[in-house]
């Protein structure tokens, strides 16, 4: 590279981004030094913040900045359930539906034993803590539809089955809006799978 | 059904390539290493999106690109459509009517495709390896939700052994975790179990009349298919899932033991008798051969049972390996109906009639020569 080192530097940690190539990092880096010095300082800052005042809910697993997290401390909802899921964005797509109104336990990952993840290595022992301690009566099992997630769900279930709490998992087959005549060999038999009384 | 036409670029040993077949037999002539079987490759990549020699893509990138093209025109059920498939450094896609295939099991069952080639003959003193994957590629081009259940079934059984190392070095020793891998294993190892004994069932009944005509009745060919768990075709799915769960439990410490998965369908073999007598330990060469040639017939035959259609058939260089008699079998049963690609260093050793009308490419360092 010939460029001066303080835009190197720039360029290298904007590479350290997920789907951002030298290209697009030399474009980013390009666009910063135009930029008005208050914004930059801003930018700079909310990184900084994001990350420092950012914690993970110890109730939850959920991110916030306090603790407990807005969701898990919001006494209008409804303790009773709690849904699963893998990632904070998960949770940040149930939120957008505004329709479940209970509580969330975020997983941070499946369980594969390839890329030496196991059960102590996600958020699971503290789930099965709050399943003592609150008067939880169904656990939703929301992890992804694939390999691991399925794992992982069977797990769990395996793990909570014993204490006698409603266990369910989310449905998964056909999209809303979609065509059944599009619709792959694989989703149209599990849609037909968890095919429901009328 | 016929592949009316095909057009290679930066692919193998060729710049750019474009044939137009016949429908009934086409030969393609050439010195050795002139691309002869790059060809056969490509009809073949055609249909399945990989090679049967290699497993590594990239290979079939011409040496100074950074791209291959492979695209065909099928006819089959009356309309023709193209199909495509590109390999780059960043991977590949498959265009089924120009639009992209994300799944695998979406493309392959489009084009229908046999090939018998030299290391086929070996497939009945081969590895069970070899054995497995033949059954596997002929069911999966009949019943394409049959790959999407082996390739969950290959995910599972990656994690699961992973997971057996651990407990075997006692990294973990909580069970929990290898019961629901065991569960799921089961869930997707029955159905390739189930899948394969109907598709053997089929097959037995095709194989066994064309090897008797082979072998001038002398022969009677039987095959079995050896499995962890004794079920037969008839056997309903659940009981297999049931058979297999005891299993497993049965097995678990063992496993544990010996770190890995000792049992499912990704160590069955299928086991050839000609009278009786397993034919990969007491068959002479002949028989051997008799029993490969049968069983490529034989799945022609199925694949016209199952799709509607004769598949297209590849022989790669494979005519001048087998007897006169057993040559001129071959070409009677496909004359007519089936569109052939044959591949040879020269048609002096073939003598069949079905060959005075085939198309005749005569293919050169990459480029084609002639034609006629």
């Amino acid at each position: 590279m010939y460029y001066p080192e303080p835009i190197t530097k720039l360029i290298d940690s904007f590479t350290k981004l997920p789907g951002i190539g030298p290209k697009t990092a030399a474009r980013l880096a390009f666009f910063v030094l135009e930029m008005k010095e208050d914004d930059v300082l801003d930018f700079a800052k909310s990184l900084v913040n994001a990350k420092r005042e950012l914690t993970h809910c110890t109730v939850c697993g959920h991110i916030t900045d306090q603790d407990p997290c807005s969701i898990c401390s919001d006494q209008s909802r409804d303790n009773s359930v709690i849904c699963v899921v893998q990632d904070p964005k998960d949770v940040i797509a149930m939120e957008k539906m505004k329709d479940f109104q209970g509580k969330y336990h975020v997983l941070h990952g499946t369980i594969s034993p390839m890329e030496g993840i196991g059960p102590e290595d996600i958020n699971v022992s503290t789930l099965i803590e709050r399943l003592k301690d609150e008067k939880v009566e169904e656990l939703i099992l929301a992890t992804n539809p694939n390999v691991e997630g399925e794992a992982t769900a069977m797990y769990i279930s395996r793990l909570v089955k014993p204490s006698g709490l409603r266990l369910t998992r989310i449905a998964h087959g056909l999209p809303v809006g979609g065509d059944l005549e599009y619709a792959d060999e694989v989703t149209l038999s599990k849609a037909l799978e968890g095919r429901r009384d009328l | 059904m016929y592949i009316k036409e095909i057009s290679v670029e930066n692919y193998r040993n060729y710049d750019e390539l474009s044939l137009q077949f016949d429908n009934q037999i086409n030969v393609i002539i050439g010195e050795n290493a002139q691309g002869k079987t790059n060809l056969m490759e490509a009809i073949y990549v055609l249909a399945f999106t990989k090679s049967h020699r290699t497993a590594k893509d990239k290979e079939l990138i011409k040496w100074d690109s950074n791209y291959a093209k492979i695209k065909g025109d099928v006819f089959k059920r009356n309309r023709s459509f193209p199909l495509e498939v590109i390999f780059s450094q960043k991977g590949k896609k498959a265009k089924f009517n120009h639009i992209e295939q994300k799944r695998l099991s979406d493309y392959i069952g489009a084009l229908n495709v046999v090939m018998f080639a030299p290391e086929h003959l070996n497939l009945v003193k081969g590895s069970p390896q070899e054995r497995r994957k033949f059954i596997d590629m002929e069911i999966g081009q009949i019943q394409p939700v049959y790959i999407y259940h082996l390739g969950q079934y290959q995910k599972i059984l990656k994690q699961r052994n992973a997971l057996l190392k651990d407990l075997q070095r006692q990294k973990q020793t909580d069970r929990t975790m290898l019961k629901v891998l065991t569960e799921q294993l089961i869930e997707h190892g029955s159905i390739v179990l189930k899948k394969r004994l109907q598709f053997l069932q089929k097959l037995r009944e095709w194989a066994t009349p064309i090897h008797d005509g082979i072998s001038r009745g002398l022969e009677a060919l039987t095959i079995d298919y050896e499995g962890s768990i004794n079920v037969s075709e008839d056997t309903d799915l659940e009981r297999i899932i049931e058979t297999y769960t005891s299993y497993y439990d049965s097995i678990e410490d063992r496993e544990v033991e010996r770190g890995t998965t000792l049992a499912g369908p990704h160590r069955d073999d299928l086991i050839f008798y000609v009278n009786n007598r397993n034919v990969q330990t007491y068959g002479s060469q002949g028989q051997q051969r008799t029993t490969a040639l049968s069983l490529k017939l034989a799945e022609i035959e199925l694949i016209d049972q199952e799709v509607g259609e004769y598949p297209i058939l590849l022989l790669d260089d494979v005519l001048s390996e087998l007897d006169a008699h057993r040559q001129s079998h071959l070409l009677n049963t496909i004359q007519g109906k089936v569109q052939t690609f044959v591949t040879t260093t020269s048609v002096d050793g073939i003598h069949h009639e079905t060959l005075k009308d085939a198309q005749i490419f005569n293919i050169h360092n990459g480029q084609l020569l002639s034609e006629r």
